[in-house]
């Protein structure tokens, strides 16, 4: 090792760092240098925010849009496909109870059940990524639908020729929908409901927010510098292109904060006065039917009270908390249909007991007749129907605010790239007005 | 409730000290002096022939008159409720089916229990019939809380053994073998053609340990009831069905492309449940049988149900425990 080696090294690795931090700390000591660094620097900031309030806006606007027009609608479909499916499997179990030829408004009812089921299906199989849980839940409810259309139609047709094993068809049926079709409806719910959280995440696009603000910040620091700078070393007070840059600024500054802010809000009631009674009201619809279900396959079991009517009894429990939560909902609107179905749901449950009372005393046909009598019935349907008053009116709701909230992204778009353009042109003429100064 | 648990004691001690020969090896392992009776074996692989399962308990009373039960007896329990538990199945065709025209569940195990309503209150309507799950049958008339138990089932329950240990049965009303289902087109003639195959049977049946027993190795798919089981071969999911010939009459009749093939594979005497606890019903229940096969009541139920299977043969004969 000689030193004659270290002074050779020196120059050759100083030049490509020291180079450019040499060039500007020797700009920074003369005056024209200083002003050359100020307008790089404001140039850079410039047109950094202006892209990136570009970027935000249309990453609010993605994530808007996909929240409105996909993910609380699959959530919207998912309750669909759960509670016709649902409400299929107690049909089923009502017309068999029923006895004889079943009646044809329950056979109407069960196909209209279908119908909505697959229909749903189809559409959220379109709002849905190619893997996922959601995509293996609506792969399952595909093949498993019509395997139990099949069923049911079989259990028909063994019914109408008097033979009983088309009650072990419907049983079968049963069995498939209550073990398979249901589970995976509410997987696809429980997704649906991940995606919707998800979905507003997406749509506040804070990381992208933030930095714009932390941007904006920093480009008012830069213009309010270089103005104080420019007013010290001249003799003018006010540089005019500079102002109108600040002017610029302050005016990105602000729509992005109204439109962003406008958003957030909308975003927020469109989750809280939406999404979340959606949610609950669609789990309260699910708990209902599944305690007429657990009803009827009790009264078709003919065995007593079994597991069905504990999980009648579980099923109440929560649902009646779940309608005491919605009982606190602010629109009157609402809180009428809430409280409809709470009278509905204590009716019901009224008569429901009333039917064990007679099928645990032995008049299982009084049982029978009274649990799809009118009375019960009607019980149920003011129950049901209270729940999907709310819950349409809560859905209407979500879809105005989340328009709403997209309103002004677009143009947000567009105007945040134009604006730091038109900054960057200003700043740019402010200085080199000055810089001309110094030739 | 403490003499009712005295009396049960009671009967419990009898039936161990002094029982049928099978009931050597009663569930309490303290109780019989033989635990290492031919029983020990354990149930469900060799048929336990520890007992004649054909024998029942003895009538030692006349039949008190309908409405009029003794005090103190189960049958007065029965009177008191106005009407007698019925644990039966709804999906076995001539036996408990349910009627789809009509909602109600009908049979020949059906009008066995009507005629013990018959009995009770001079009025066979007075029956609450209610669902049992096929691997229920034994343990329903025993049911800790009111609302699960029955006071007798009747539903193609083979009197055997390993049952007798749990509970009573009555004198047997019918007897079926067991046969194996198949397709008309197949040809499978029994359950030897039918090793590597899936052989369906209702959970819980001895026809479902039948299929794990057989030599052939049959593939066994248990199904919650012997409907089940028609519409899991109807959906090809198995090849073929195994159970008593009565029950698979049942099914044969709802399905023209299936036939019933096979030798006998075993004899399966079918008896009514009755739990341990009162005796007096089960002797009771016995002296109804002895009557309504004197009288041409069982002949005459045997043809409105069976008369597919040709005349009506003579009822089975009573036989009865030599210690009652």
């Amino acid at each position: 090792m000689s030193t004659a080696q270290l002074d050779r090294a020196a120059p050759t690795v100083a030049p490509a760092p020291g180079g450019v931090l040499h060039r500007v700390g020797r700009l920074r000591r003369t005056s024209p240098g200083r002003l050359q660094l100020v307008l790089a620097l404001l140039l850079a900031l410039g047109l950094l925010t202006g892209l990136v309030a570009g970027v935000t806006a249309a990453s609010a606007r993605a994530g808007t849009d996909d929240l409105g027009e996909r993910a609380q609608p699959l959530l919207v479909e998912a309750e669909t496909i759960y509670s016709a499916l649902a409400d299929a499997d107690t049909t089923a179990a009502q017309a068999f109870l029923a006895g004889g030829l079943e009646p044809a408004e329950l056979t109407r009812r069960y196909e209209a059940d279908l119908d909505r089921a697959t229909t749903a299906l189809t559409s959220a199989a379109r709002r849905t990524p190619a893997d996922g849980p959601a995509a293996e839940a609506i792969g399952k409810l595909s093949a498993d639908i019509p395997r139990y259309a099949g069923l049911v139609a079989s259990a028909r047709a063994n019914n109408r020729q008097g033979l009983p094993v088309g009650a072990s068809y419907l049983a079968t049926a049963s069995r498939l929908s209550r073990e398979s079709l249901q589970p995976q409806a509410q997987a696809l719910f429980r997704s649906a409901q991940r995606e919707v959280d998800a979905g507003y995440s997406d749509a506040r696009s804070s990381w992208w927010t933030a930095l714009l603000v932390i941007l904006l910040l920093a480009l008012l620091a830069t213009l309010v510098y270089a103005q104080r700078h420019l007013s010290r070393t001249t003799r003018r007070t006010f540089n005019i292109p500079l102002v109108a840059a600040t002017g610029v600024t302050l005016l990105l500054t602000l729509t992005t904060a109204v439109i962003l802010a406008g958003q957030r809000s909308h975003l927020a009631s469109a989750d809280a006065d939406g999404s979340e009674p959606v949610a609950k009201l669609a789990e309260a619809r699910i708990l209902a039917l599944r305690e007429r279900g657990d009803e009827a396959l009790t009264l078709a079991a003919r065995a007593g009270e079994g597991e069905q009517e504990k999980d009648f009894d579980e099923t109440s429990r929560k649902l009646t908390g779940l309608l005491g939560t919605l009982d606190r909902e602010p629109d009157s609107a609402v809180a009428d249909a809430v409280d409809a179905a709470t009278r509905g749901h204590g009716d019901y449950g009224i008569a429901h007991d009333k039917v064990r009372e007679l099928d645990n005393g032995g008049s299982y046909d009084d049982a029978v007749k009274l649990a799809i009598g009118p009375a019960t019935t009607n019980a149920f349907t003011s129950l049901t129907d209270g729940l999907g008053q709310g819950l349409e009116n809560r859905k209407a709701l979500f879809t105005d605010e989340i328009d709403v909230a997209g309103r002004g992204l677009g143009s947000l778009t567009v105007l945040g790239p134009l604006l730091a353009l038109v900054l960057c042109v200003l700043a740019t003429a402010g200085i080199r007005a000055r810089l001309e100064e110094y030739r | 409730m403490r003499t009712r648990a005295a009396a049960v004691a009671a009967v419990l001690l009898v039936l161990a000290v002094a029982g049928c020969s099978g009931d050597s090896s009663s569930p309490s392992p303290q109780a019989g002096p033989s635990a290492a009776g031919p029983a020990a074996a354990g149930p469900g692989k060799t048929p336990d022939t520890s007992c004649n399962p054909r024998a029942s308990l003895r009538p030692k009373k006349a039949l008190p008159k309908p409405g009029a039960m003794p005090a103190g007896t189960y049958m007065r329990t029965i009177q008191d409720r106005g009407r007698l538990v019925l644990g039966t199945g709804q999906d076995l065709l001539l036996f408990s089916s349910r009627n789809p025209f009509t909602g109600q569940i009908e049979g020949f195990d059906v009008d066995m229990g009507k005629q013990i309503a018959e009995a009770i209150f001079g009025d066979a309507s007075k029956i609450q019939i209610k669902v049992v799950p096929y691997n229920q049958r034994v343990a329903a008339v025993d049911k800790e809380k009111p609302a699960e138990r029955v006071d007798l089932v009747a539903n193609t329950l083979t009197a055997n053994c390993a049952r007798w240990k749990d509970i009573d049965f009555s004198t047997i009303y019918y007897d079926a073998a067991k046969k194996v289902l198949v397709s008309a087109n197949s040809e499978f003639r029994g359950m030897d053609d039918l090793g590597g195959k899936k052989v369906c049977a209702a959970v819980g049946s001895t026809s479902y340990d039948g299929i794990v027993a057989a030599p052939s190795k049959p593939i066994p798919v248990g199904r919650p009831t012997f409907g089940d089981c028609l519409v899991a071969f109807q959906q090809n999911e198995v090849d073929a069905i195994t159970t008593d010939d009565a029950i698979l009459a049942g099914l044969a009749a709802q399905d023209p492309f299936v036939k019933v093939v096979g030798p006998p594979l075993s004899a399966e005497p079918y008896g009514m449940a009755i739990s341990k606890k009162h005796p007096e019903f089960t002797e009771f229940v016995n002296a109804v049988l002895e009557k309504n096969r004197k009288n041409g009541t069982w002949k005459r139920t045997y043809d409105e149900w069976l008369h597919d299977l040709g005349p009506a043969p003579d009822p089975p004969a009573a036989q009865y425990r030599a210690d009652r």
